[in-house]
């Protein structure tokens, strides 16, 4: 699991972010799967080479959006409750990712006609009947 | 424990003073970075932490109490200039420390030192400026200590050498150990430090956690369908910190609410908004060197 995470600290990214994300990520590919073990707060800390507090608030914050879990004494551990932490998490980074294009769009004067003309097409070529294996 | 706290540290050489009323809090388990141009004051500040300036005024406290002859057991320092002696081996080192220090682990000082790739049979004479910080770093690392005083312990170290640096750091941090260090790499401290304070002619300029000053600091910029553009106003919210205007394009720093202010900028008639990520390193030029950071200056009080 650690191998997955990759943080660039020269990024103005808050790095506590970058985990989040990547932590997320994880989950809604299954690379994280529900219930499996995250590594310790230290051990992340050491393994990507940045400071343990803010590995910690990362955690804290996954916590709080009911990503991950944490037992004391247990660790932290992907959730396993009734709502599946994957698809959810899955609809919030595709979310996310729309969003940041559309604003984008119309930040460079796109209007309305002009972005659907364009989702239309995009979503014509990602999502044809024939899935074009691990679309990116 | 092993916190510090610095109040209104003054230390005045002659009639120029070194550090100017400085305060910066260390939590324990924490790393905290001291960034600053040459002749700030981090080694000033450093010094007077040791008590090996004294402080013209201000109050140095580590878990509560000033520095006392038992401190000395629980603080490891690496001082930005070599001070180890030339003419004993490395060896000699450690065992110098061994005596010196209860806590002392000579077996950990060896294998720092073998990873760091250092010769602990060679006099001091015959190593690299890098083998010298690394022989300070693996004493300093070795001794068990609270709280690690760190002035660039990474000076002259090879790329590889100073990610084990870093290492280290953070190892105490994950112990509950506090370090505080300071280093012209930004890109390290970055990586290690929770916490920063830039400090310029002895003052803080800026401080604060680093992902909270990378979350909050941007840079909104706008297009404007003409040269002659008016912002609004916009310049005058205390949020915005400089604005630079080249030609129909407009670049704001802000320190808080760039999506407010980038709302506002879209209102009096710019495009092509978008919101820059800045990292340590553009904030501290920010900070330090606003000029250099940038060109075409407008202040905020003449674009206004």
């Amino acid at each position: 699991m650690p191998a997955v995470l990759t943080v660039d600290p020269r990024s103005g990214v808050p790095i506590y972010l970058q985990i989040i994300e990547q932590v997320k990520r994880s989950v809604a590919l299954g690379v994280l799967r529900a219930g499996e073990q995250l590594p310790t707060v230290k051990q992340l800390a050491i393994d990507l080479t940045v400071n343990p507090n803010t590995v910690a608030r990362a955690y804290r914050e996954l916590e709080r959006e009911a990503v991950i879990e944490t037992a004391t004494g247990r660790g932290s551990f992907v959730r396993t409750d009734e709502v599946e932490a994957s698809p959810r998490v899955a609809v919030e980074i595709g979310r996310d990712a729309i969003e940041l294009a559309l604003r984008e769009a119309k930040a460079v004067g796109l209007d309305r006609d002009e972005v659907r003309a364009i989702f239309e097409a995009a979503l014509e070529r990602w999502f044809s009947e024939l899935p074009k294996g691990d679309s990116q | 424990m092993s916190s510090i706290k610095i109040s209104n540290l003054r230390k005045i050489y002659g009639s120029t003073p070194a550090v100017d009323d400085l305060s910066l809090e260390v939590p324990s388990a924490s790393v905290f970075g001291l960034l600053g141009p040459n002749g700030a004051g981090k080694t000033t500040t450093f010094k007077c932490m040791l008590g090996l300036a004294r402080p013209s005024s201000g109050e140095i406290l580590y878990d509560g109490k000033p520095l006392a002859p038992e401190s000395f057991e629980r603080i490891a320092y690496v001082p930005e200039r070599n001070v180890l002696y030339d003419w004993l081996t490395v060896d000699e080192h450690v065992e110098m420390n061994r005596r010196a220090f209860r806590a002392f682990d000579p077996a950990r000082a060896r294998e720092l030192l073998s990873q760091f790739g250092v010769d602990h049979r060679k006099r001091v004479s015959a190593l690299s400026k890098g083998m010298r910080t690394a022989v300070m770093v693996a004493c300093a690392f070795a001794r068990n200590a609270e709280i690690l005083v760190l002035d660039e312990p990474t000076g002259g170290l090879d790329p590889v050498n100073q990610r084990h640096v870093l290492s280290l750091i953070i190892n105490e941090a994950a112990k509950g150990n506090s370090v505080i260090f300071s280093s012209h790499q930004i890109g390290q401290v970055e990586r290690a430090a929770e916490m920063i304070a830039i400090i310029d002619r002895g003052k803080v300029i800026l401080s604060g956690l680093v992902d909270d000053l990378k979350a909050d600091r941007k840079i909104v910029e706008g297009i404007f369908p003409d040269v002659a553009f008016s912002l609004d106003g916009i310049a005058n919210d205390p949020r915005v910190l400089r604005v630079d205007r080249t030609e129909r394009i407009v670049r704001l720093l802000v320190t808080a609410g760039a999506g407010e202010i980038a709302a506002r900028l879209s209102a009096s008639g710019a495009t092509g908004i978008r919101a820059l990520d800045l990292n340590l390193e553009d904030i501290f030029l920010y900070a330090v060197s606003p000029v250099t950071a940038t060109t075409d200056i407008v202040t905020k009080e003449q674009s206004s």
